[in-house]
């Protein structure tokens, strides 16, 4: 065991390569070696509980205690010294989740990474985009997440509000660069699955077919897994198929990202509503003992006014959004508000308009500024002709003759700072008004349908509607059953439903394995160890956010293409340059406190350091400061920056962008490499008065001496 | 107070709602960013994602968040 290796992460390398090798050749000690492993995984990536050290003890005192079998007593032995030995680094790795010698990677991802709810590789998929290789960025995110596209589309991108970039400029356009990855891989034929384990024999019963669920599907199939997905709409995708309306997430991508997980043998029954259409009692029946529900939250909450159950005309967006997604393309009127200030509201609103209707408000009580819909939703619905009206609560929906014909609504302000600490609109007396409409869409929250789960009594449910699970295994109450996405967060995000799938297919298998579940949630997997894209400074710092190409309006306003046509592919590559590579340079700020406080250079720029505060950063500072002395790279923990003499130049560079490259001097007498000219002269100015120089040119250290030495000879008198 | 997206927040103190899961105890001291605020009506209870740094993404009640802008 090398003494500078973290033990931890020494032995899960060392199990690895004993299982990959098939050294085990007795089947309950190889499992119970794999079960090993498992756990140390955990630890190596700071997830396991206290249950974890005790049970490595076990499962190794097992394989000791093989006595038939003399490799399972050997391994066994091996792994009870290790565990004797380094008792200490694995509790630590338990107790703070860090490694103490930085060498399990896992603890230490990019904050893009760390940020994204299903965990991907960030920088790794955005290198290899910057190298062409999109069918590799797309086999590396589908090990977290096994919608590329769908995310590259819709996603709501938490990645990049965390992307160190963000603190110079612009965040990496990650979102972005994941769709036009995925799209040119499917376009060409490439994208594909990975290869599955054999069938195990297993059933699980997954409710639902939205983004959750077929995530567990994806990760339980590819373990070998026999899944059946029980799915009340005609068609795949849940909330992404019936709540995101197609100019967002065209229909055949999910369809296409669906079809790859059912050729991975998922069987997906659909109109198959639980309760309705099939009773649990028949699935127990089929053989299914542990049921993962992911349903989503198709269900809308009430506006609790008057005439809001008295007309055809008024609708929930939710279901007026899924119509239109089922085929339904009738104009629900001519005038239509829609209330509340939220995406769903937007994207009815936007659906509106491209049915047709002649005019259409969003109806908001606060102002625009506190409206929750993301900005970029506002913005192409105003583009659109979506009109808004702002500080307007609606009071009472009014009709005739079953139909609606007016809303009438009251005038508000913004109040004072309430005990909450927020500012709620208050009514501005004798200001009530009716707007002219024939139609009113309701989008002001979504809730869980219950309907079906009556029979899982013992399945506990929040105050606010939702399953009640452990977030680290997404267990519930009820022994067997797993559920995530909507049904347990409430309306969520696409991303969301996906890392809890991912958790809870991990979950299902210990659960047969039979080994503890994490007690904390899982800390992301670095997937890959890849190079940087080299990048000049000056190019780094001058890049663009490459700008989406958008849909023409008018047609937008008619049609249900897609708006966000994606980006070119030279502004692909050159947006990958952008990226900094936090999965390698940790931002401990060593290179730049050495550079300003003990060489007294001040070369690096790098206001970003500083999460809270960020300060000024260029690069281009260090090619007018830098002396090449290389102090920065020698001290720095992780290899980012680094020093190289190349074809007669000296360069620094940190992840891959060229700070600084100056040509190289080299010594008059042996020709070896020295530095560049501006070192010489910091170290000339530094030692001026210490003593006399040997000479005037170049000289390297031993070239020196020898000079010293020959002259020393010369001055000094012969010995008698 | 209402929470926006991309606004900078501390998870100041543990919350006593029901949301509240033991791994977050943790998180009290953290700083992050507002990734998914509520996004239907400004509701109070609604939990809100947030994004923090180094502890990843994780929806919390809004009582155990504060702005760090101003």
């Amino acid at each position: 065991m090398d003494k500078n290796n973290c033990p931890v992460a020494d032995n899960v390398r060392r199990l690895s390569d004993i299982l990959a090798r098939g050294r085990i050749s007795l089947a309950r000690g190889r499992q119970w070696a794999e079960d090993i492993l498992r756990l140390m995984k955990d630890l190596a990536s700071g997830r396991g509980g206290p249950d974890h050290f005790p049970a490595i003890e076990v499962l190794s005192k097992r394989l000791a205690g093989e006595e038939e079998n003399q490799t399972c007593v050997e391994i066994g032995q091996m792994l009870l010294s290790e565990l004797k030995a380094h008792r200490e680094v694995f509790l630590s790795h338990l107790e703070t989740r860090n490694c103490p010698l930085g060498d399990c990677i896992a603890l230490s991802p990019a904050p893009c990474q760390m940020a994204c709810p299903s965990g991907i590789d960030v920088p790794g998929y955005v290198t290899l985009i910057g190298q062409g290789l999109d069918d590799e960025a797309v086999e590396l995110i589908r090990k977290d997440n096994p919608f590329p596209w769908i995310c590259g589309l819709v996603c709501t991108h938490p990645c990049e509000f965390m992307c160190v970039r963000g603190r110079i400029d612009e965040p990496i356009a990650i979102k972005d660069l994941k769709g036009f990855a995925a799209e040119r891989a499917m376009s060409e034929g490439h994208y594909r699955n990975p290869e599955k384990a054999p069938d195990n024999g297993r059933k699980v019963c997954i409710i639902g077919a939205g983004p959750g669920g077929l995530t567990t599907a994806y990760y339980l199939a590819l373990k070998g897994y026999r899944i059946t997905m029980i799915e009340s709409l005609p068609m795949a995708g849940g909330m992404m198929m019936v709540g995101i309306p197609r100019y967002r997430l065209p229909r055949e991508v999910i369809d296409r990202e669906v079809a790859m997980i059912e050729d991975l043998g998922v069987e997906i029954r659909y109109n198959t509503h639980l309760g309705r259409d099939i009773t649990l009692d028949e699935l127990k029946n089929e053989g299914f003992k542990v049921f993962f529900i992911a349903v989503g939250a198709h269900g809308s909450s009430k506006m609790r006014i008057p005439g809001e159950d008295d007309f055809p005309q008024v609708r929930d967006a939710i279901d007026f959004l899924k119509r239109i997604a089922l085929g339904e393309h009738h104009m629900p009127g001519r005038r239509v508000a829609v209330i509340g200030g939220g995406n769903v509201a937007m994207d009815a609103a936007r659906s509106c308009i491209r049915l047709g209707c002649d005019e259409v408000t969003v109806v908001y009580r606060r102002r625009r500024s506190d409206m929750p819909a993301n900005e970029e939703e506002v913005q192409q619905a105003e583009e659109e002709g979506v009109k808004f009206s702002f500080l307007t609560t609606p009071l009472e929906i009014l009709g005739r003759d079953n139909r609606v014909n007016a809303l009438h609504c009251l005038r508000t302000e913004m109040g004072k700072v309430d005990e909450s600490g927020r500012r709620r609109p208050v009514v501005v007396k004798g200001s009530d008004f009716s707007m002219e409409v024939d139609a009113v869409i309701s989008a002001i929250g979504q809730t869980i349908d219950r309907t079906g789960f009556e029979s899982l009594d013992d399945l506990q449910w929040t105050r606010r509607q939702t399953i009640r699970v452990d977030q680290a295994s997404m267990m519930t109450a009820m022994d067997g059953f797993f559920a995530a996405g909507d049904v347990v967060s409430g309306p969520a995000t696409v991303v969301e439903a996906i890392g809890g799938g991912k958790r809870a297919a991990e979950a299902i298998d210990r659960y047969f394995e039979g080994i503890p579940q994490p007690k904390m949630l899982s800390v992301p997997v670095r997937r890959q160890h890849l190079g940087c894209l080299e990048v000049p400074a000056t190019t780094k710092m001058s890049l663009d956010r490459p700008q989406m190409s958008m849909l023409g309006n008018d047609r937008r306003r008619v049609t249900f293409q897609q708006v966000e046509l994606g980006l070119l592919e030279k502004g692909v590559r050159e947006e990958a340059s952008r990226c900094l590579r936090c999965d390698i340079c940790v931002r401990c700020g060593a290179c730049v406190d050495i550079c300003r406080d003990k060489m007294g250079v001040d070369a690096l720029q790098m206001g970003y350091l500083d999460f809270d505060k960020p300060g000024r950063t260029d690069f281009r500072v260090a090619a007018e400061r830098c002396i090449l002395c290389g102090a920065c790279a020698a001290n720095c923990p992780t290899g980012a920056m680094r020093m190289e003499d190349k074809e007669g130049e000296r360069i620094l560079s940190l992840c891959g962008t060229v700070l600084n490259r100056l040509e190289l001097e080299f010594c008059d007498d042996c020709g070896s490499p020295l530095g560049p000219a501006r070192y010489h002269d910091f170290i000339k100015r530094k030692t001026e008065g210490i003593g006399a120089t040997i000479r005037d040119g170049n000289l390297c250290m031993a070239c020196a001496r020898k000079a010293a030495a020959k002259k020393h000879g010369e001055n000094m008198p012969p010995i008698a | 107070m209402t929470f926006r997206r991309g606004q900078r927040v501390e998870v100041f103190r543990k919350s006593l709602d029901e949301s509240w899961q033991p791994f977050m105890d943790n998180f009290i001291g953290a700083h992050g960013i507002v990734t998914d605020p509520d996004t239907a009506k400004n509701d109070i209870d609604a939990l809100i994602e947030v994004t923090l740094d180094e502890e990843g993404t994780h929806r919390f009640p809004q009582d155990c968040l504060r702005s760090l802008e101003g």
